[in-house]
C-alpha cells in the first residue's frame, strides 16, 4: 500500500514539474504584442468624398458601458494632435465643428472592469447615449452604427475612435459611424505608445483618404 | 470512424490479451522525457519543435517478449508569429500578434514487444491507442479562448532498452509517430514524431 502511495506521489510530482514546463502565451507577450489593432468600415462609403473633419477636443471615458465622463489629460491631447496629423495627412483639412465639417471624429477611452466575453456591438448599440448628438449639431438625432462587429475577451482598457458622417446627418436623420478603430491590450495609455497606435490605425486602413 | 474503429479493434486485443495470457510476470513504469517535431499539415501552424514533454506507462509483462499496458504523456507546443494584418470574417482588419499554444495528453491501451529479452540491447517495437486530450489556445495579442477537446490518438513506437544489471530495471530510447486528428480553426491534426529517452522502474510488490 505504502508502495503503492509512494508510486503515485513520483507519478504526480513529475506531472507537475514537467506540466509546469508549458510555455505560457500570455507571459511570452510583451505590452507591443498584446494589443491588437481593429478597424471597420462602412463598405459602401466612398471615402474620398468627404473633405472636411473636426475632432472633439476631449475624450470619453467609457467605464463599464457608461459614460463617466470627458477628459482632455496629457494623453489626450497628444493622442487628438496624432489622429489629427494623420487625418491630415491622408488629406482632410480640419475646420471648426460650427463650419459644418463632412466628418467628425469621437475618440474614447474604454474601461471594462469584468473579463467576461464583450460583445462589442453592445458599445455601438448605446452608443448614442454617450456623445450627445447635439455636440455635432444635430441635438435629438441617433446614432447609427452598422449592427455586429463581433467580440473579443475584454480586459480592463480599450481606446476607439470613431468617423461619424456629419455631411449626410440631415438627409439621412442619423449620425453614421463610417469607420472605427479600436485598440485593445496593455500599455494603451502610454504616453510614448500615443503616435504609433493613431498610426497603426491609419496604416491598416489605406481607403481612408481624400482627394483635395 | 474508420480510427474509432481501429481503436476499438485494438482495446478488445489488448484486454483479450490480458484475459488470456494475464499471468505471473514483471510489472515496470516507464518514464521518459520526449521532443516532438510537428509533421504535415500541423507543421504548416505549428513549426516550432517542443522540447518540453515526458512520457509515462505502466506495463506488465505477459510474456518474455510482450508486454501491454497504460501510457500517456505531455507534450506542450507553442508558436508565435510576428503582427500581421487579418481579415476577419465580419469584415474587418485586425492587426495582432497570433500565437497557437496546444497541449496534448494522450492516454493510451499500449502493446510493447522486446525483440531480444535478456540481451545487452534490447530493441522493441509498441504500439499504443487512444484518447487524445488536448488543450488548445489561439490567441490575437492576448486575446482569445482555450479550449479542451477529446480525440483519438494513436503512436507507434520504435526503440532500444539496455537494461540496467538483472533487476530488471534499464534505460530506454525511442522514436514515434504520433497520429492526432484534431479538426479546429486551420489544424487538421496534430500529428508528430517525438523522440524520448527515460528510465524503467521495476515495480515489485
Amino acid at each position: 500500500m505504502q508502495r503503492m502511495f509512494a508510486w503515485a506521489l513520483t507519478i504526480i510530482a513529475t506531472v507537475g514539474v514537467l506540466g509546469s514546463c508549458t510555455k505560457d502565451p500570455l507571459k511570452n507577450l510583451s505590452e507591443d504584442e498584446s494589443r491588437i489593432y481593429i478597424t471597420n468600415r462602412d463598405s459602401t462609403v466612398n471615402f474620398s468624398s468627404y473633405k472636411t473633419y473636426s475632432i472633439a477636443d476631449s475624450v470619453l471615458v467609457i467605464d463599464n458601458g457608461r459614460v463617466v465622463g470627458k477628459q482632455s489629460n496629457p494623453w489626450d491631447a497628444q493622442m487628438i494632435n496624432a489622429l489629427q496629423n494623420a487625418m491630415n495627412a491622408r488629406g482632410y483639412v480640419r475646420v471648426n465643428r460650427t463650419q459644418n465639417p463632412d466628418l467628425g471624429l469621437n475618440v474614447s477611452r474604454i474601461f471594462n472592469t469584468s473579463t467576461n466575453l464583450v460583445n462589442l456591438s453592445d458599445y455601438w448599440n448605446s452608443y448614442g447615449g454617450y456623445y450627445d448628438p447635439y455636440y455635432w449639431g444635430y441635438g435629438g438625432y441617433d446614432y447609427y452604427y452598422p449592427p455586429v462587429y463581433g467580440y473579443y475577451q475584454s480586459t480592463e482598457a480599450a481606446f476607439s475612435v470613431d468617423l461619424l458622417d456629419l455631411k449626410d446627418a440631415s438627409s439621412a436623420q442619423t449620425i453614421k459611424v463610417i469607420w472605427n478603430g479600436l485598440i485593445r491590450g496593455e500599455g494603451i495609455f502610454n504616453n510614448s505608445n500615443v503616435q504609433s497606435q493613431a498610426q497603426a490605425l491609419f496604416d491598416q486602413s489605406p481607403y481612408l483618404k481624400t482627394n483635395q | 470512424m474508420k480510427n474509432s474503429k481501429i481503436f476499438f479493434s485494438l482495446i478488445a486485443f489488448l484486454f483479450s490479451a490480458f484475459i488470456v495470457k494475464a499471468q505471473k510476470g514483471e510489472n515496470t513504469f516507464n518514464i521518459s522525457y520526449s521532443a516532438a517535431f510537428p509533421m504535415g499539415s500541423f507543421k504548416n501552424t505549428v513549426s516550432s519543435n517542443s522540447f518540453r514533454g515526458f512520457n509515462a506507462s505502466v506495463l506488465h509483462g505477459i510474456s518474455d517478449k510482450v508486454s501491454v499496458g497504460l501510457a500517456t504523456g505531455f507534450q506542450d507546443f507553442y508558436q508565435k508569429y510576428p503582427r500581421q494584418l487579418y481579415k476577419l470574417s465580419d469584415g474587418s482588419d485586425l492587426s495582432a500578434v497570433l500565437t497557437y499554444s496546444i497541449q496534448t495528453i494522450p492516454v493510451l491501451a499500449q502493446v510493447k514487444y522486446n525483440f531480444t529479452p535478456g540481451g545487452t540491447v534490447q530493441p522493441y517495437a509498441a504500439i499504443g491507442a487512444g484518447a487524445n486530450i488536448v488543450s488548445y489556445t489561439q490567441l490575437y495579442g492576448e486575446f482569445g479562448d482555450k479550449q479542451a477537446k477529446i480525440g483519438f490518438a494513436a503512436k507507434p513506437e520504435l526503440g532500444l532498452q539496455i537494461p540496467l544489471g538483472k533487476g530488471g530495471a534499464g534505460f530506454s530510447i525511442g522514436a514515434a509517430y504520433n497520429i492526432m486528428p484534431f479538426k479546429q480553426d486551420e489544424l487538421k491534426n496534430l500529428n508528430n514524431i517525438g523522440v524520448e529517452a527515460g528510465f524503467i522502474i521495476p515495480m515489485r510488490r
